[in-house]
């Protein structure tokens, strides 16, 4: 989704539902790679089904990864794909399914979406390409080093497009990749793989929902399936939610904001290409022995539970009082369908909602508001009702005004924060360490200014000695100048006008601010805004109507899209811009049906459709000549320069970009006039596919699909037998070109060897099939078990606890985990063995490798009586965090009853060292940390009669907090125990 | 068709004598398209329908779509701001000739926002060339010959009058201010040397001048163009090359009286065709209105085929 700071606000608020995934790493023995058995129990406790990988989110960092150097040629793209499934294979070990799927042909919808995302990309690359060569040369010819252009030909990720050769090439990639591991890999033996490639229309995730939803329909489905899907995109969420599956989980890449990236010239990080000298690298460490252990420098995986989403969720949407009973499922889908008005892949979002802003608490406050007041919900399985909508969208219009107007009032804030920061930053910043400054600081050969000899050695001398110094005090003075000046424009800023602190912000040496016509803030946004978006007058209702109706059948589809899947591969929004919450009127009529039968543009039409003259090189030749020829009838969807809206953005790629849109008569028409040109191989190419289903020989469905093979073809396709594969249904046809076992399995990639013994089989799958007008119902299915609670009991206190049952804060999937444990003896070894000038923190933060679990028995010592509090630990862990480590000291670590909590402790500083859930868990020490010099505050809740287990705890103010952040209706942290996400 | 009357008269008298083309060409506008635009490109539709004989009213044809396909380039070129190989572009302004479009959105198109080379039009050039009428083609496409200032050449130039603006400013201080008695070449001189810089001063006697507004009858006297580094200061007018160079001085320094100074590419006349030059502006987001330029600096390639 669009939306890339809906997981970001997600995971602020509702932090428990992030889990950090434990990853068990190969090892190597005399330098030969131990691969890991994924057949083991799965290292994270729990153990799934289901895997669905969207392919998209894997293809795209493989074939041009941002934070290091992209591979060389398609091959090692590929072997990159493989790799990272066989990562993720080895986190989630999926038990029964893994379903990958590439998106395929997207409907109309999205290609306003992929257009101009590619007609950016082609131009985008052109610049980097050309700057590059640029800067290279001004870099050269001032003398500067920089290493040799590898020469490797752009790779241009257009490509990536459902039609292209390398799409093709990668299903057949993956088969071959499929084959191999289901025939050589334990973990794989019994697992069914589904694979969905680009010739499949249909986006991924959705072709992935399609199938969720279509075997949650059918009878033999197992309710209590656990599903994880793989995905960055915040959408994943909704449509997790969206199922109503109790047991989902997402597995993405931990997004760490502001990594350095390499600089694209020299490779080296801590500049941008426009920065760069093409000086040589600096040392990392004495010996340069630290040059490739960037901190953290491959990502991480994170979990994110569905299910403690759907108890947060529970509480906050929960509404007492109601004339009738109320129901959590469908007041989640009506959480689904507001989050959409903040932002998703098909409709331009409303302009007084921006999720940075609390758009979403303020839905919600007004959608229970709603409720009350008309008696139902908003939506149900997927089918809007209008009349509620326009009761949320006018209570949303009566706030419009303000929003704006304080929307504005922020910016400005956060602008002078910034240029603040810069300029403290700006005097801070060096070159490298080697580089002398001050009359020794390197100089450009005929440059101008050429350093004045020395006139005073020693005042010189004296100079660079204070020069350190002084950086520092500067920098204090700075921040006390910055500080002191906010204090006094916060005290006056009331008597001044908008403008005259922006013609503050203009005098700044700063790039100047793109000029905003509409000015949402003053007094007759909308006119201007209707004016400039869309060059129309305000009074020109017809039209606004008109963008009204298209938005309001934008959300009915998009919804539609998300419960039952594609409503009309034709509907489209044919606007670049969306309408104000306040034009929302009468809204109920505007909507009826959409078109019957519509289908999908085949794959070679859809590029015709996406793709900017630039990347025709994709296209057949005469096809291509339709995309530049001045005679072609549907030259004007490709133009070579486009207007950029930047609408009120800083940067033009998060400008809105002025695409003309296809007219898919004409594009058909003119398409019409060279399909004969096609050569079979790119027939092939266009022509819809289907997915492919693989199991291996151990697997029951093995013999019944061998046998299909044998008994030949059959056009209608069989039923799959649901007892054979864990109740999954679905249709099977013959492959045309299959893979079957004892066939050997050519490798399409010369690196990599062929499968001589292959046991795999592959035969075409078809979902489920369902009349037209079936409903798919959004409901939890009979007989599914709710997993155990997470969040702390909204009613559970400290007080009150003993007869409340016992309830304990959870890091992992597990509640009963076991701790590792350190006994005494390792404990001396440990303080003997490192001293004090190892700086401590780093190679003990890291997590210990999954095997090593259950090891250690250390009892702790009983505990004072009557006091269930221990003191939180000051901890070797969060300095880690915070940078600079300080020296390791053992008596810290070591259990001591602290005075402050007044309990007698255990060894928990260690076992919370050794404990394997990484970030998660420092983000609660911090808040043990800071809740231990606040006192008593910060203590850990020990439950009796629990002492021998080793089991989870943490503090547990800690655990309340990391629930509600920031929800409204709790009280708020100190801010300096808030843990920030990034 | 008759010019010089509103294009909507024309075509509402012309469906009313071909009635039965009213729906047809209704059939042809799209969804997004707002009033103005679809009576604009109605218009486009119309006028050259004759050009594609194979359209026939109620079928589709690959001439119809031509058209279509060109009406929407067009459209989108004056609308959206969309830009299209030189050949369309040619094609759709000969096409276009004569449409009236009053007031189309001002748009910036990518490759602007990039501060790529081509058509780059600072801020205040952009607004130059703000289409009015069916300007809009003759002054956004067009200018085919490559010629003008590189467009990295404001940033290059930006740090020396940086330091100009200061030095103008110190000895604007220390001459008293701005006054009666001043010498404003000397001073702008002085300023540029103490830079290791010249003013180069062109004069051109006035009669010799084209573009001039007719109303004006003086034909006596001397025009002076001041430039520094090939970045344009100001014009001036005056008797003789003196007083013409002291009027230009003054209105550079007015430049100088701003919060900085900015090198800018901006459109503006040169010999009977717009051309882009760099020019040296204040912070005051007004439209200048250049006078047109005496001299160019930057006909290093021959000369392009202007449209005039």
């Amino acid at each position: 989704m669009g939306v890339p700071a809906f997981f970001r606000w997600l995971s602020r608020k509702y932090s428990s539902i992030v889990v950090h995934c434990v990853e068990e790493k190969s090892k190597e023995c005399n330098g030969v790679r131990i691969p890991v058995d994924t057949s083991k129990p799965n290292p994270n406790e729990v153990e799934f089904d289901n895997l669905y990988l969207d392919m998209n989110g894997i293809i795209h960092p493989c074939t041009h990864p941002e934070d290091k150097a992209a591979p060389k040629n398609e091959d090692e793209m590929m072997v990159a794909i493989f790799e990272y499934i066989d990562r993720l294979f080895n986190i989630v070990r999926p038990r029964r399914v893994l379903y990958m799927a590439i998106d395929g042909v997207a409907p109309r919808a999205k290609m306003n979406q992929q257009r101009s995302r590619r007609f950016r990309a082609s131009k985008e690359g052109v610049e980097l390409v050309e700057e590059k060569s640029r800067i290279r040369e001004e870099i050269l010819g001032k003398g500067g080093y920089l290493p040799p252009d590898e020469i490797k030909e752009r790779f241009d990720s257009n490509c990536i497009t459902p039609g292209t050769e390398f799409m093709e090439n990668l299903a057949k990639c993956l088969r071959y990749y499929v084959a191999d591991r289901l025939s050589n890999d334990p973990g794989w033996r019994n697992i069914t793989v589904i694979l969905s490639d680009a010739s499949v229309p249909g986006e991924g995730e959705h072709k992935i929902m399609d199938y969720i939803r279509r075997q949650r329909a059918q009878p033999h489905h197992d309710p209590n399936t656990h599903h994880c899907l793989c995905g960055a995109d915040a959408d994943l969420i909704m449509l997790g939610l969206a199922t109503h599956e109790p047991n989902f989980t997402i597995i993405r890449e931990e997004f760490k904001p502001n990594q350095p990236r390499p600089c694209a010239l020299c490779g080296q990080k801590g500049h941008e290409i426009k920065d760069c000298q093409g000086v040589a690298r600096e040392k990392q460490g004495e010996h340069d022995e630290f040059a490739d252990s960037m901190p953290a420098s491959e990502q991480e995986f994170i979990f994110i539970r569905l299910c403690v989403l759907r108890e947060y969720l529970e509480r906050e949407l929960t509404m007492a009082s109601l004339p009738f009973p109320f129901d959590f499922e469908r007041s989640i889908d009506d959480w689904v369908f507001m989050c959409f008005f903040v932002g998703n892949d098909f409709l331009p979002h409303l302009p007084s909602l921006e999720i940075r802003e609390g758009a979403i608490d303020r839905l919600v406050g007004i959608y229970k508001d709603v409720v009350h007041k008309t008696g139902g919900y908003i939506t149900e399985n997927g089918y809007v009702n209008l009349e509620r909508v326009e009761l949320i969208m006018q209570a949303v219009g009566v706030a419009e005004d303000n929003i704006f107007k304080k929307r504005k009032e922020d910016d400005e804030g956060f602008k002078r924060r910034n240029k603040e920061k810069k300029k403290r930053m700006k005097a801070q910043q060096r070159g490298p360490a080697y580089l002398t400054g001050g009359q020794f600081a390197p100089q450009a050969l005929g440059g101008r200014g050429r350093p004045d000899v020395v006139q005073n050695a020693r005042h010189q001398a004296f100079d660079m000695r204070m020069q350190g110094r002084d950086q520092h005090n500067r920098d204090a003075a700075q921040s006390l100048k910055a500080m002191m000046r906010n204090g006094s424009q916060a005290g006056t800023s009331d008597g001044q006008d908008g403008r005259g602190v922006k013609r503050k912000a203009e005098d700044s040496d700063s790039e100047p601010e793109p000029e905003d016509n509409v000015r949402l803030w003053e007094d007759g946004w909308k006119q201007r805004y209707y004016k400039t978006k869309f060059d129309v007058d305000a009074t020109d209702d017809d039209f606004r109507k008109k963008v009204v109706r298209s938005y309001v059948e934008g959300l009915c589809w998009v919804l539609r899209y998300y419960y039952q899947g594609c409503a009309s591969w034709k509907w489209f929004f044919p606007f670049h811009y969306a309408p104000f919450a306040s034009d929302f009127k009468d809204i109920k009529g505007m909507f009826t049906d959409f078109e019957h039968g519509t289908k999908p543009f085949k794959p070679l039409e859809q590029l015709m459709g996406v793709f900017p003259a630039a990347s025709g090189n994709f296209l057949p030749e005469t096809w291509r000549s339709l995309m530049s020829n001045p005679e072609s009838s549907i030259i004007d969807f490709y133009p070579d320069d486009f207007a950029i809206d930047l609408n009120g953005k800083k940067y033009a790629w998060q400008g809105v970009a002025l695409l003309p849109f296809v007219d898919e008569r004409r594009l058909r028409a003119a398409l019409a006039d060279v399909y004969p040109d096609l050569t079979s191989e790119e027939l092939k190419r266009n022509s819809l596919g289907s997915d492919v289903l693989f199991v291996g020989k151990s697997h029951p469905i093995c013999d019944f699909i061998q046998e299909l093979y044998r008994g030949g073809s059959n056009d209608v396709g069989t039923e799959m037998p649901a007892e054979l594969c864990h109740g999954i249904q679905g249709i099977l046809n013959l492959d045309e070109d299959p893979i079957l076992p004892e066939k050997p399995v050519q490798s399409p990639i010369p690196m990599l060897r062929d499968i001589a013994h292959n046991s795999a089989i592959g035969v075409k799958y078809k979902d489920p099939q369902f009349e037209e007008d079936f409903v798919f119902k959004a409901v939890i299915l009979p007989g599914a078990k709710h997993p155990a609670k997470v969040l702390k009991p909204g009613d559970w206190e400290r007080g009150n606890n003993r007869g409340r049952g016992n309830w304990r804060p959870q890091l992992g999937f597990n509640s009963n985990r076991q701790q590792v444990h350190l006994d005494q003896s390792a404990f001396r070894t440990l303080g003997h063995s490192i001293d004090r000038q190892q700086q401590g923190g780093g190679q003990y933060s890291n997590a210990p490798p999954p095997g090593s679990y259950h090891q250690g028995n250390y009892s702790r010592p009983p505990h004072s009586a009557g006091c269930g509090h221990v003191p939180a630990f000051p901890h070797s862990r969060q300095h880690g965090l915070l940078g600079a480590p300080p020296p390791y000291n053992p008596q810290q670590q070591y259990p001591r009853p602290q005075p402050g909590g007044g309990g007698g402790g255990g060894g928990h500083g260690w076992n919370r060292a050794m404990q394997s859930q990484g970030s998660a868990y420092q983000q609660n020490m911090q808040r043990g940390h800071a809740g231990g010099h606040s006192g008593a505050q910060g203590s850990f809740h020990q439950p009796r009669g629990h002492d021998d287990r080793r089991q989870d705890r943490r503090d547990v103010r800690g655990g309340q907090q990391q629930g509600f952040n920031s929800g409204r209706n709790y009280p708020l942290p100190p801010p300096a125990r808030r843990y920030n996400w990034s | 068709m008759a010019e010089g009357r509103s294009g909507d008269d024309i075509v509402s008298e012309y469906l009313d004598q071909n009635p039965h083309l009213v729906q047809w060409v209704e059939s042809l506008r799209g969804v997004q398209e707002t009033n103005k635009q679809w009576h604009a490109r109605r218009e486009f539709i119309l006028r050259n329908m004759e050009k594609f004989p194979t359209i026939q009213q109620g079928f589709p044809s690959p001439g119809l779509d031509r058209l279509l396909s060109l009406s929407m380039c067009w459209a989108n070129h004056i609308f959206l701001g969309c830009r299209y190989p030189q050949p369309v572009m040619n094609k759709i302004k000969e096409m276009g000739d004569g449409v009236v479009v009053n007031d189309a959105p001002v748009r910036k198109s990518r490759d602007e926002i990039m501060g790529k080379g081509k058509r780059t039009a600072g801020g205040d050039g952009d607004a130059c060339s703000k289409p009015t009428k069916a300007g809009p083609n003759e002054s956004r496409s067009g200018n085919p010959f490559k010629q003008g200032p590189p467009p990295q050449a404001p940033a290059k130039h930006q740090p020396f009058f940086n330091r100009l603006y200061k030095a103008v400013a110190w000895k604007l201080v220390s001459a008293g201010g701005i006054g009666p008695n001043l010498d404003h070449f000397e001073i702008l001189r002085a300023c540029t040397e103490s830079l290791k810089e010249t003013l180069s001063c062109v004069f051109v006697p006035l009669k010799d001048i084209p573009d001039l507004p007719a109303a004006r009858t003086q034909k006596e006297g001397q025009v002076c163009e001041l430039r520094c580094q090939t970045v344009y200061l100001g014009t001036g007018y005056g008797r003789d090359e003196a007083a013409a160079r002291s009027m230009a001085s003054k209105e550079a320094l007015k430049v100088f009286q701003g919060r900085k100074v900015m090198v800018k590419i901006c459109r503006r006349r040169f010999n009977g065709r717009d051309v882009e030059d760099l020019v040296l502006l204040d912070d005051q987001p007004r439209n200048p209105g250049f006078p047109p330029a005496i001299s160019y600096p930057f006909q290093t390639e021959q000369e392009g085929e202007g449209p005039s």
